[in-house]
This record gives C-alpha cells, sequence and structure tokens, in this order.
C-alpha cells in the first residue's frame, strides 16, 4: 500500500536537548497511526515538522511523496487537516461565523459546515459564541474546522483530551467513518483505549525515540504472558498460568462445572508502555 | 501570483466583525478625530497641524491597528489556523490590511472634514497618502508578528506613534542638531514636505523625489515583512 508519510531517521534539537532522535516510521494510505508516549516525548514536535511548521535537525520525512520543507504551500495544505494543542478560533465570534470563515478559505459550500457541525454535535450551537463556550465544546468546534475540507490526512494532537466519554464516543465514530472513507489519519494520543479503538497501528514515542511499533492486537499477544483468568461460579477469580500446568486446572475446573468464564491475560496498552519504558503515559 | 479575492474577503470580513466587537483596538480612532475637533475649533489650521493629525492617523489608526489584530491572531493561535489553510501570505496580510486601510481613510476623511483641509491637487495627496499607508501597515504588520500579546502591541507600538506621530516637532531638532538631519527623510516629515510643495501650486513633476522615497520606505518595509512573516511560519 501506498506510504503517505515516510519519516527516515528524523531528529530534532533544541538548544542541547534534543527532541527527537532516530525517528522511522511510515503512514499508509487509508490507516489509522497513533503516536503514543507521555506529554514532552516528542509527539507534537514530530507532528509539527510533518506539517512544515518546524524544521528538523536532521533526517528526512516526507508527505504525500513531499518533503516537509515543501509542504507550506495551498495546494497540499488543502489535502492536509491540523488539530494541535495550540490551534485557536476566534473568540468575539460564533462558532459559525468562525466555521464561515474556513468555508470561504477552503472553498467549500455551507451545507458541509451543518454536516461537520451535526457529526460533533454541535448542530444547534452555531450561533453561540466562541468565548462562552466549555473546554469540550471547542476542542470540538476545532475539530470540526479540522474536519471542514475532508482532508486526505488528518493530523490529530490529542483530539478528545478535553471531551466526555459520550462526545468521545461520537467524534470515534466520526473518524472511524472518516477512515472508513479512505481518511488517512495521524493521532497522538495519552489515551490507551482511543488508540486501541482506532489504530491499525501504534507508535511507542518516549524521550523522543520510538520504542515499538506494531498492531495494537499484536502488542498486546507479544507482551502476554500466557496466563488466564477463570472466574468460577462461586464468584471468586483464579489466575492460572499457561501452559500444561494452567490446562490441567483448567480441566478441573470445567470437570466440576465451576466455570462461568475464561479470559487471557493481555496487557493493555498502557501496560506495555509502562514495561518498555518504565514511564506511565501522562 | 495569483491572488484569490474570496479568500481575502473573507478575511476581511471576519475582521470587521470581530474589530467592531473589540473596543480596545477599535476606539484608537478616536484619538485623531478628538485632535482634529481640538484643533479645528482654535481657528484656521496650518499645513503643519493638519499634518500633525494625518500623521497621527497613520501611526495610531494604521500602524496600531494592524499590529493589534496581528498580535491577536498570535497570542490567540489563530494565525497558524490561516498559515495552515490554503490562504498565501498576500491574501492573509491582504485580508487584514484592508480593515486597517478601511478604518484609515475613513478616520481621515472625518477628520479632513472637522479641519477643513482642502488640498490644492488632491489627486498628489491621495497617491503619497496611499503609499505612506502602504508602509505603516507594513510597520503594524511587523510589529504584530514580533508581539506575542496585544497588550505588548500596545506598548511596542508607541514609540511609533510618537516618531511619526509628532513626529514633526522633531524637525525642531534637526536645526539645532545637524546629525538628525536623516529625520527628513521620514515619511511623516516627506508627507508635510509634499504637501506644502502641492499648496504652493507644485505638480507631480516637482515633487516625485519625495513620492520615491516615500515608496522606498513603503517597499523595504514590505520586504521586511515578507521575511518576519516568513520566520513566523516556522516555530
Amino acid at each position: 500500500m501506498e506510504n503517505i508519510i515516510e519519516v527516515k531517521s528524523l531528529a530534532k534539537v533544541f538548544g542541547n536537548q534534543p527532541a527527537l532522535e532516530d525517528v522511522n516510521f511510515n503512514v499508509k494510505k487509508g490507516e489509522t497511526f497513533g503516536f503514543l508516549g507521555p506529554s514532552g516525548s516528542g509527539k507534537t514536535t514530530t507532528i509539527k515538522i510533518l506539517t512544515g511548521q518546524l524544521l528538523q535537525t536532521s533526517g528526512e520525512a516526507e508527505v504525500f511523496g513531499v518533503k516537509n520543507s515543501a509542504i507550506n504551500n495551498g495546494s497540499y495544505r488543502r489535502r492536509i487537516g491540523v488539530l494541535s494543542d495550540n490551534s485557536g478560533l476566534y473568540q468575539r465570534l460564533s462558532i459559525e461565523d468562525n466555521l464561515k470563515l474556513y468555508c470561504d478559505l477552503y472553498d467549500v459550500s455551507k451545507q458541509r459546515m451543518e454536516e461537520v457541525l451535526e457529526l460533533v454535535n454541535l448542530g444547534n450551537e452555531k450561533k453561540k459564541i466562541v468565548s462562552k463556550l466549555s473546554k469540550g465544546m471547542t476542542q470540538r468546534v476545532l475539530l470540526a474546522r479540522t474536519l471542514l475540507h475532508e482532508p486526505e490526512l488528518l493530523f490529530l494532537d490529542e483530539p478528545t483530551s478535553a471531551l466526555d466519554p459520550a462526545n468521545s464516543k461520537q467524534i470515534h465514530e466520526g473518524l472511524r467513518r472518516l477512515n472508513e472513507k479512505g481518511t488517512t489519519i495521524f493521532l497522538t494520543t495519552h489515551d490507551m483505549s482511543e488508540a486501541e479503538t482506532l489504530c491499525n497501528r501504534v507508535a511507542f514515542l518516549n524521550k523522543g525515540k520510538i520504542q515499538l511499533l506494531d498492531e495494537p492486537k499484536a502488542l498486546r499477544r507479544q507482551f502476554a504472558d500466557g496466563s488466564l483468568t477463570v472466574e468460577l461460579k462461586n464468584g471468586q477469580f483464579v489466575t492460572l498460568p499457561g501452559g500444561a500446568e494452567g490446562a490441567e486446572e483448567v480441566y478441573k475446573y470445567m470437570s466440576n462445572n465451576e466455570v462461568e468464564s475464561i479470559h487471557s491475560n493481555e496487557p493493555t496498552l498502557g501496560d506495555i508502555f509502562v514495561e518498555i519504558t518504565g514511564r506511565e503515559l501522562v | 501570483m495569483i491572488l484569490s479575492w474570496k479568500r481575502i474577503y473573507a478575511i476581511f470580513q471576519k475582521d470587521m466583525k470581530d474589530l467592531s466587537k473589540n473596543l480596545f483596538v477599535s476606539s484608537i480612532i478616536i484619538l485623531p478625530i478628538m485632535m482634529a475637533f481640538l484643533y479645528g475649533a482654535m481657528g484656521e489650521a496650518t499645513i503643519d497641524l493638519h499634518y500633525m493629525i494625518i500623521n497621527l492617523t497613520l501611526a495610531s489608526v494604521t500602524a496600531f491597528i494592524q499590529c493589534a489584530v496581528i498580535a491577536e491572531e498570535k497570542e490567540k493561535h489563530t494565525l497558524r489556523g490561516l498559515m495552515l489553510s490554503p490562504a498565501s501570505v498576500a491574501e492573509i496580510l491582504g485580508g487584514k490590511s484592508l480593515v486597517s486601510f478601511i478604518l484609515t481613510v475613513v478616520t481621515l476623511v472625518v477628520c479632513m472634514m472637522i479641519t477643513g483641509y482642502e488640498p490644492s491637487n488632491m489627486l498628489i495627496i491621495v497617491v503619497a497618502l496611499v503609499v505612506s499607508m502602504l508602509f505603516y501597515l507594513a510597520l503594524g504588520t511587523i510589529l504584530g508578528l514580533l508581539s506575542r500579546t496585544v497588550v505588548e502591541a500596545s506598548v511596542i507600538i508607541l514609540p511609533v506613534i510618537f516618531l511619526f506621530g509628532f513626529g514633526s516637532m522633531l524637525m525642531l531638532l534637526v536645526e539645532k542638531v545637524p546629525a538628525l538631519s536623516f529625520i527628513e527623510y521620514l515619511p511623516n516629515i516627506q508627507l508635510i514636505e509634499i504637501a506644502y510643495d502641492v499648496e504652493a501650486g507644485l505638480g507631480f513633476g516637482d515633487v516625485w523625489v519625495n513620492l520615491v522615497v516615500l515608496l522606498a520606505w513603503a517597499v523595504v518595509a514590505t520586504l521586511a515583512t515578507a521575511f518576519v512573516y516568513k520566520k513566523k511560519e516556522m516555530d
């Protein structure tokens, strides 16, 4: 499958402080790629480099087969959408006025504006002044603005960080639908369940280096210890080792008709991150 | 380079709406109008007096409004959104400058009506004022790009208002300190010289040197704006 993003030996140093070191990855067309890491691990720096807002110290980064240094031109900007922690809105204007500006900048119909407002559950709020909105609503307006021109490639930096579970779920559904239509998504998040729900592949970034990169399922299997948890009918939970010893025990419980349910013990992405880096994903 | 009028107009419209709700910035137009009333009431105004108000308008309305709206875009992280959109540098700055330009024209017309300034050759004065406005727009844009907040912008603009708004008073110093003779080439002083020449009945053929000096200020400031903008496009 065609690579939309290709990054080779990417490094960025701020003063004497390395922010990224020898970062290598690619993002395939139509993929949702998760970049996971704690604050200060280099996620936003990577997005800024890929979107032409920052130049790397060394290495290569290409988006749509074009070097990132050349992406700062109208025709490429039209193909990407960026939602980052430093995206802002015009506080004195209404949601509608904010989006109308971008409709004109991207030559998008007002009908499309209504569609994205519905997608982020703000269809009835468009007359509200932005300064009166909650943090979660502001985040949804920013997301609507990012989706307005139906970009081929979306860069989302913590898109649901300020949202409640219900709105997060709705946004996840919207992003999934976009991805099904062919939009490639580059997502950074702290939220492991978000990564598991949305991402085809994830990369663990820690102190500017990629520590692991694979499909979430494959990572969980790779780090699983093979143990099982058996829930018994009396309400007890029993953890059993994998292999013959565990099989014998399971057989015993099953023979006695004591088993309510059996689960394989796979670690979460958060557990794996802690195991690999010794750091929590905060 | 093809400019999209739709994008320029969209930015202009947004800025107009935003500015109408931002009294901290838009109320600056009251300053030259009040001065025009004050000096207008004192009897027949001289060229120096007319141009004190005109230069003050250019420094406070044109440069300050431009500086403040750009600084606010930076402060609220909205400039980044525009930079990442298909709008080009010229379209973004064109749309934003149009607001300051129109407010300046309205303020100048009101002030000139109050003080009763009727130039002998309106065309030359209009050309000189438009070229001056280009300089002040570029200056305001540079200062806005260099400011981090609107409050910082309102401080950084003060020397500009002093130097260009009341700069004609500095001419008194030139006579005493010859080293300050460069002041004669400042755009505000050039504008006054053009006005005197126009009142003396001179035409384009006689004031072209002053117009070229004004134009040089505008071109240098515009190039500097493009340079600073490109720098700020990158983090």
